[in-house]
C-alpha cells in the first residue's frame, strides 16, 4: 500500500512542474519588457516621493493650487482667481513652499509607517488562520492543514508577485491613484480596456520598471498580505482530502488571476469603481477593505472547490444525514480566532493606505463591534437551538462579523456597525446548517458561510447602512457636493441613496458569479485530468503521512518512533 | 495470588490510590480506558450536528496481592470509587497463576 501511496500523484506534479516552468518563462519575458519612454519615472529610493503636492489640510484640501484647464468649466473665473493669488503667494514666501515639500515627505513617511505596520498585522493573520483551521479539523491531518497554510503563502505570493500585483494595480493611477501614498503615478496602462472602462491593470510584471518604486512597494505589500487571506480562506472548505499538488495549482491560480482581476475591477480603478461617473450609480461599487474583493472571492471559490472535491469518506451516512467530526483542539480554535481579530485591526484601520485619515479609529471601533456582535449572537443563537453554546461557532460568529464589516467599516455609524454584526452571525449560523444539511457541501471550518455569504452581506450593506459622513469624492463622485449636500460621501438606502444600494447588490453578486463560476470551470477540467483527490485509503489513514511523511503528533505514529 | 481489576471514575482515582497506600499495597498499575455499562452512554450536538458518546473514559487499576490482602483491597477500592451515581464501575477478581520480577527474576509470591 505504501507504494501506491508514494507512486500517486506523478501525474499531478507535472500539471504543477508545467505551471512552475510557465512562471519561469515569465520572469525571463518580464525582465525584458521595455518602460514607456515618455512616462513618470520610477523613484526606488524613495528620495523623490513626497513634495508640496502631498500637502492636504484636515479636510483633505491641498496646499498647491493648480491651474484650471477647461475653460467650459462653469467655475473657471474663482478657480483662475485662486491660482493667482497662489502664484502671488509663492513668490513672496518662497521658504514656504520649501517647508511645504518637507511638509509631503513627512506626510507620505507617515503613512509609509502606518500602511507598512498594519500590512504585518494582516500578514500574521496567516498565522491565526492557520491555528484555526488545523484546530478544526482532525487530529490524523493536523499536519497536513500546516502545510498548506504555509505553502499557500508561499505559493500565492509567487503568483501575484509575477502577474497578480500588476493585472489587479498597473494601471491604478488613471483613476485610483494612492494619493496617502504618493500616488504611484508609474502605474498608468489598463492591458484590458482603457479610461473608466478598464478591465485588467498591464504595468509592474514582476515588480520590474514601473513597480519598481517605493510608493508602489509599500502598496505591494500592504495588498499582497490582503491576496494571501484570500488565498488562504479556501483550506478551510478544502482541507482533509484535497491532494498537494492540486492544492498548489489552486493557490497560483487565486495569486494570479481570480484574486486581481476582481481586484483590479474595484480597487485597481476598473470598471466597476467608476460606475459612478459612467452610469451615475452612485460612488460606483465600494468596498472599503475587501468584504467581497477578499473574502467572498475567497468563499465562493472555496464553494467552488469543495463541491469538486466532495465530502470527506464517512460524513454522510447511507442515508444522508451528516456525521460531525469534531475539532481536535479547541485551544488553537479560539486562539487562532483572537489573532486573526488582532490582525483585522490591520486589515480595516490600514485600508486608508494613510494615518493621515483621522476616520481610522471609527473603523477600528466599528471593526471590534461587529465582530463581538457577530459572536454574541452565534452563541446566543446555539444556546437556544442546542441548548449549549458551541465554541467553535462562537469564534464562526467572530469572524463572520469581522468578515460583513470589512466593506462597510468607514462609512457607517458604530450603531449600524453592531446590526452589520448581528445579522452577520444569524447568517453564519443558518449557513453553516444549510450547508451541512440541505446542501451537503462539506465545509469543515465554515469558510464558505463566513467568507463568502456575510462577505456578500458586508458589501450590500454599504449600500443599506453608508450614512453619508465618510467618502466624499470617493472614486471622483460628488468632491464638492452630492445629493445637495456639500462633504456628502458614500450614503445608503435608509439615507437617501437608492443607487448606491443597487450598484452595491449587483457589485458583490457578480462578484460570487465570479469567483464561483471562474474556479468551478477552471478546477472542474484539472480534476477531469486527474483527480484533486486522496485516495480513499490515504484519507483514512490520515494525510499527514502520507503526503508529507511525517505526523503533526509523533506520538500517534506506529512503534519505533520516539517521543 | 488474585489479579484485582477495577474500572471506575477518573476523578475517583486519587481517593482510591491514597486509601490504596495506606493498606500497604505495593503497587498498582493505572490504565486510562473507554467503555459503556448499562447506560449506554449520550448525546452532544458538534456544530448543529448530534452525534452519540458511546465510550465513556475511565480509569482501569490492576493489583497483584497475595489472598489474605484481598479482602482489604476490594474495600478501600469500593470506599474510594463510590458516588452512589450511575457509572461508579466493577471490581474483577481472578486467581493468579504466576508472578515474575523481571529484574531477579523472582517467582510467585515474592515477586508481587
Amino acid at each position: 500500500m505504501m507504494q501506491s501511496i508514494y507512486k500517486r500523484g506523478g501525474h499531478g506534479r507535472a500539471i504543477l512542474g508545467r505551471a512552475m516552468a510557465l512562471l519561469a518563462v515569465g520572469l525571463f519575458a518580464g525582465s525584458v519588457a521595455v518602460c514607456f519612454a515618455d512616462d513618470p519615472k520610477p523613484d526606488p529610493a524613495g528620495i523623490a516621493t513626497g513634495d508640496k503636492t502631498s500637502v492636504v489640510d484636515a479636510g483633505g484640501n491641498a496646499f498647491v493650487v493648480a491651474e484650471p484647464t477647461d475653460k467650459t468649466d462653469p467655475d473657471y473665473a474663482t478657480k483662475k482667481k485662486a491660482f493667482d493669488e497662489y502664484q502671488v503667494q509663492v513668490a513672496k514666501e518662497p521658504l514656504a513652499v520649501k517647508l511645504a515639500d518637507s511638509v509631503g515627505h513627512v506626510r507620505v513617511a507617515t503613512n509609509f509607517a502606518w500602511t507598512l505596520n498594519t500590512g504585518y498585522l494582516v500578514l500574521f493573520m496567516q498565522a491565526g488562520f492557520a491555528l484555526l483551521t488545523c484546530g478544526l479539523v482532525r487530529k490524523k491531518n493536523a499536519g497536513h492543514l500546516m502545510m498548506l497554510n504555509f505553502a499557500a503563502y508561499v505559493f500565492a505570493f509567487l503568483a501575484y508577485y509575477a502577474v497578480g500585483y500588476a493585472f489587479q494595480f498597473g494601471a491604478v493611477a488613471v483613476n485610483a491613484a494612492p494619493s496617502n501614498l504618493g500616488g504611484v503615478p508609474t502605474l498608468n496602462h489598463f492591458l484590458i480596456g482603457s479610461g473608466a472602462w478598464g478591465f485588467l491593470g498591464g504595468k509592474g510584471f514582476f515588480l520590474l520598471g514601473p513597480a519598481y518604486d517605493a510608493g508602489s512597494n509599500v502598496f505591494t505589500l500592504f495588498e499582497v498580505v490582503f491576496m494571501e487571506t484570500a488565498g488562504y480562506i479556501i483550506v478551510g472548505a478544502i482541507c482533509e482530502r484535497i491532494t498537494f499538488w492540486s492544492f498548489l495549482l489552486c493557490e497560483l491560480f487565486i495569486g494570479a488571476i481570480l484574486y486581481p482581476v476582481f481586484g483590479c475591477w474595484v480597487w485597481g480603478g476598473g470598471w466597476m469603481s467608476q460606475l459612478g461617473t459612467t452610469m451615475n450609480l452612485g460612488h460606483g461599487y465600494v468596498d472599503f477593505a475587501g468584504s467581497t474583493v477578499v473574502h467572498a472571492v475567497g468563499g465562493f471559490a472555496a464553494l467552488a472547490l469543495a463541491i469538486i472535491l466532495g465530502p470527506r469518506l464517512g460524513k454522510y451516512g447511507p442515508d444522508g444525514k451528516p456525521r460531525p467530526f469534531p475539532a481536535h483542539n479547541i485551544v488553537y480554535v479560539v486562539i487562532g480566532t483572537f489573532v486573526l481579530l488582532f490582525g483585522w485591526m490591520g486589515f480595516n484601520p490600514g485600508s486608508t493606505l494613510g494615518a493621515t485619515d483621522l476616520r481610522i479609529s471609527v473603523v477600528a471601533i466599528n471593526t471590534n463591534l461587529a465582530a463581538i456582535a457577530g459572536s454574541a449572537v452565534a452563541m446566543l443563537l446555539w444556546y437556544f437551538m442546542f441548548g449549549k453554546p458551541d465554541i467553535t461557532m462562537a469564534c464562526n460568529g467572530m469572524l463572520a462579523g469581522l468578515v460583513a464589516i470589512t466593506a462597510p467599516c468607514a462609512f457607517v455609524s458604530p450603531t449600524s456597525a453592531t446590526i452589520i454584526g448581528v445579522i452577520a452571525g444569524v447568517i453564519v449560523c443558518y449557513g453553516v446548517l444549510f450547508f451541512e444539511r440541505v446542501a451537503k457541501v462539506d465545509d469543515p471550518c465554515g469558510a464558505i458561510s463566513v467568507h463568502g455569504l456575510c462577505g456578500w452581506f458586508g458589501a450590500v450593506s454599504v449600500g443599506i447602512f453608508a450614512d453619508g459622513t465618510y467618502g466624499a469624492g470617493w472614486n471622483g463622485v460628488g468632491a464638492s457636493s452630492y445629493l445637495g449636500h456639500a462633504g456628502q460621501g458614500v450614503t445608503g438606502l435608509i439615507h437617501g441613496d437608492t443607487h448606491q444600494f443597487l450598484v452595491q447588490l449587483g457589485g458583490a453578486t457578480l462578484c460570487a458569479i465570479w469567483a464561483f463560476g471562474a474556479t468551478f470551470a477552471v478546477f472542474s477540467v484539472v480534476n477531469k485530468i486527474k483527480s484533486m483527490r486522496v485516495t480513499s485509503e490515504v484519507e483514512e489513514e490520515g494525510l499527514d503521512v502520507p503526503e508529507f511523511g511525517m505526523p503533526a503528533y509523533p506520538e500517534d505514529m506506529a512503534v519505533g518512533v520516539e517521543v | 495470588m488474585k489479579r484485582i481489576d477495577s474500572i471506575i471514575r477518573p476523578h475517583q482515582l486519587d481517593e482510591v490510590k491514597s486509601r490504596l497506600n495506606s493498606l500497604g499495597v505495593q503497587g498498582i498499575t493505572v490504565t486510562e480506558v473507554r467503555g459503556f455499562g448499562r447506560q449506554k452512554g449520550h448525546t452532544e450536538v458538534y456544530r448543529g450536528t448530534e452525534y452519540a458518546v458511546d465510550f465513556l473514559p475511565k480509569i482501569q487499576i490492576t493489583i497483584l496481592a497475595s489472598d489474605e490482602l484481598v479482602p482489604g483491597i476490594l474495600e478501600a477500592i469500593t470506599a474510594g470509587a463510590r458516588t452512589g451515581k450511575i457509572g461508579d464501575g466493577k471490581i474483577f477478581v481472578t486467581a493468579l497463576e504466576e508472578v515474575i520480577r523481571i529484574r531477579t527474576g523472582e517467582r510467585g509470591e515474592t515477586a508481587v
